[in-house]
């Protein structure tokens, strides 16, 4: 039972703590702004401050995510402007390129590589839609590619003077004499045939003959590496380099006979 | 001095729940009443003086966005902690689920007084969506709070479950 002097204390808050009340409640906002303005500054303050801080780092991590984005994608963009800018120039060097005398340049991109190891093949963007035909011969800036070995609709399959069951009919820069070029897997591309005393140096450049009617006279082949003369045997043996980077083929052309 | 400590970390309490965690916690509208909730708190276990003058206080905290009617914040949360304080001396609230009801009751009557208060249209809905859920919410917490005050739930009784 509380006492009647507690009691009285207990009265005094109350009288107070209504009072207060009231006071705030008929001075409307022009008291309580102070009272509102001291406890945002003191009370509030740190709180606010931690919140902001939070959303700060949130948004800046928001902002780094959203820049990493544009990052990743401006490298791609960079790349592919780079691949652009490879293929332009590959395009230009083949702008002012020459075909063989009857014949007429069907530009192609090679899509796909034939070939497990090194590459023997590869697929092409033209097929019997474009008329392309089987043995079809393919050139590029550099020299002889291949020929058209299979045709569908819209794509050709097509064999490089890297597989082993290609041949050309060649003929040695300046000597003329004549050989077979092709390649073999342990050796590389050699020219064989080629007369033991024939005319035929190193550095000597290589061209098709003509001959077997599937690659026209004159495209150039390879440049010769190495030649040994052995002297029980009728034939040399003739290194060749190759004058097409085979692992690099992009773009080819297509040799169309031109006329009827 | 030593025992107005509590009290102000209990308005701190508030304050960072109001600006940082009221938001976060709100579950379609419905937002935990921690100012009423602890006021109620005081009331059930301390004295009346001291439960009025926390519920003042925390009407000014809770008003400093609307100075205007601060007062009524002040006055209100008061009455509440002096209400509370007088139904804790009248009934028997041992039981853990009569403190729930006590709390979800005067938590309740707060949040239709804030929705009468601050709003203008549409009371009956906000009564029905915000004030009453919202006391629900309230009431789930105060359970969570007796039961671990209560020691229903410990750290050996919540290892033994996992």
């Amino acid at each position: 039972m509380p006492s009647h002097s507690s009691n009285n204390w207990r009265n005094v808050h109350l009288a107070v703590i209504v009072c207060l009340s009231l006071v705030l409640i008929i001075t409307g906002a022009s008291v309580s702004r102070y009272v509102s303005e001291g406890l945002l500054s003191s009370l509030y303050y740190p709180f606010f401050s931690i919140r902001d801080y939070i959303a700060d780092m949130v948004g800046v991590s928001q902002e780094n995510a959203r820049l990493q984005q544009q990052l990743v994608d401006a490298r791609m963009k960079v790349s592919l402007l780079e691949s652009a800018a490879r293929e332009n120039e590959r395009l230009r060097q083949a702008l002012g390129f020459e075909p063989p005398p009857g014949y007429s340049l069907v530009p192609a991109e090679v899509v796909a590589i034939v070939g497990e190891q090194a590459s023997v093949g590869a697929v092409i963007n033209r097929g019997a839609a474009d008329s392309v035909f089987v043995d079809q011969p393919l050139i590029n800036q550099s020299g002889l590619v291949g020929r058209v070995v299979h045709v569908m609709p819209g794509y050709a399959e097509i064999q490089y003077l890297t597989d082993p069951a290609n041949r050309v009919a060649a003929r040695v820069i300046p000597g003329r004499e004549m050989g077979i070029v092709k390649f073999l897997p342990g050796s590389g591309l050699i020219l064989d045939n080629f007369p033991v005393d024939g005319s035929i140096k190193p550095g000597d450049r290589v061209v098709s003959s003509g001959l077997g009617g599937v690659y026209p006279a004159g495209l150039t082949v390879g440049e010769v590496v190495t030649v040994i003369r052995p002297a029980e045997e009728p034939f040399c043996e003739v290194d060749l380099k190759a004058s097409v980077n085979f692992n690099t083929v992009e773009e080819v052309f297509l040799l169309k006979p031109e006329g009827p | 001095m030593i025992r107005v400590v509590p009290y102000i970390l209990y308005a701190l309490l508030i304050a960072a729940w109001q600006v940082m965690f009221k938001d976060l916690t709100s579950i379609f509208g419905a937002a935990i009443n921690l100012s009423a909730m602890v006021v109620l708190l005081v009331a059930l276990f301390k004295s009346e003086v001291t439960a009025a003058w926390f519920g003042f206080v925390v009407g000014l905290v809770l008003a400093v966005g609307a100075p205007s009617i601060m007062g009524w914040h002040a006055l209100f949360l008061a009455l509440l902690g002096i209400v509370g304080y007088q139904v804790r001396e009248r009934l028997n609230l041992e039981a853990s689920y009569s403190k729930e009801l006590f709390v979800l009751g005067g938590v309740l009557v707060h949040n239709i007084f804030l929705v009468l208060i601050e709003t203008s249209t549409g009371v009956f809905h906000l009564i029905w969506s915000q004030a009453l859920t919202g006391a629900v919410y309230t009431a789930v917490i105060a359970w969570l709070f007796f039961t671990i005050k209560e020691g229903r739930i410990t750290r050996e009784r919540v290892r033994s479950v996992f």
